[in-house]
């Protein structure tokens, strides 16, 4: 019960703050992309490359949820 | 099954157990291989056909790379493994998506599991230091303690916190996948797990491109004339 219950929540409480992070990192990109569209190639790769770093912290949330599943 | 861990060795080669994630990988090395023979056997100026499609990869990773790292010598050095690493890894991503593949005991796509996502980050791990050393010379050991010698242990977490988080983006990503798609087919056997199929179809490419991205841009960082 109690090992369910952390793995739900480290994937959430980790889902949450990924969440607002990629939002305003992409929100921004479309603002800038819209304003200067001939910049998208560049922006769209930075984008992806900072992306990625938000998602490793989320993933590293699934990780620790996977590892308490299979230990309990 | 422990943790994208499945005790299946098949064969031994002297003391090295062979298991299914080994052969799986000769698999899609043979047959990225076989593709490239094929594309390269009668090599024509004007490209038709299959030789077409590989030059436009060869060309279009090329140009990516060359834009990516400034240095123009530095891409035409690596964009062959930075290619092949981006190869290998879309179509591991795959090799998950073959219709049946989940049916057969053991087979699983190479890059969910972590010893094989470990062994890619290693190799841009040593990657790295090849080409900071063979760019910059004993000049590349000073951007270790710069901007001063306080840094040190900070630099050096750095270097091993890069190939770790490689390892755990592309483990956590497919192996989060491929667990997704087993409880819909768990759940429900028929038609709803294409909706989530056909998104990691867009998470398989977008995962190879970001490893090959990130290995680049390490590349980049350390050849640069930042140190």
């Amino acid at each position: 019960m109690g090992v369910a219950l952390g793995a739900g929540l480290a994937v959430s409480i980790a889902g949450i703050g990924g969440g607002i992070g990629m939002g305003v990192a992409g929100g921004k990109a479309f603002e800038a992309i819209a304003r200067q569209p001939e910049v998208g190639g560049d922006v769209r790769t930075l984008l992806f490359i900072t992306l990625a770093f938000i998602e490793t912290l989320t993933i590293y949330g699934l990780l620790i949820a996977f590892m308490l599943v299979g230990k309990a | 099954m422990i943790f994208g861990m499945w005790d299946s060795t098949l064969f031994h080669i002297g003391p090295i157990a062979v298991d299914h994630l080994v052969v799986t990988e000769w698999a899609i090395i043979a047959l990225i291989g076989i593709i490239g023979f094929m594309a390269t056997r009668e090599m024509q100026v004007v490209p038709r056909g299959l030789q077409n499609a590989w030059e436009a990869i060869i060309i279009f990773t090329y140009d990516f790379f060359t834009q990516l790292m400034d240095k123009e010598h530095v891409a035409k050095k690596w964009a062959p493994l930075l290619t092949a690493f981006f190869l290998f890894i879309l179509v591991s991503n795959y090799s998950g998506l073959i219709p049946g593949a989940a049916h057969i005991e053991g087979f699983q796509p190479p890059t969910s599991n972590w010893n094989v996502t470990m062994t890619l980050a290693l190799i841009t791990f040593f990657a790295v230091h090849v080409a900071g050393f063979s760019e910059h010379g004993g000049h590349y050991l000073h951007h270790f303690v710069s901007p001063s010698v306080a840094m040190l242990p900070l630099n050096l977490v750095e270097e091993v916190a890069h190939p770790l988080s490689l390892t755990v983006r592309l483990f956590g990503n497919i192996f989060g996948e491929e667990m997704v798609i087993a409880f819909l087919l768990f759940m429900a056997p028929f038609v709803v797990p294409s909706a989530i199929m056909g998104l990691s179809l867009l998470l398989g490419a977008i995962q190879a491109i970001v490893f090959t991205i990130l290995s680049a841009s390490y590349i980049a960082a350390s050849t640069g004339e930042g140190h």
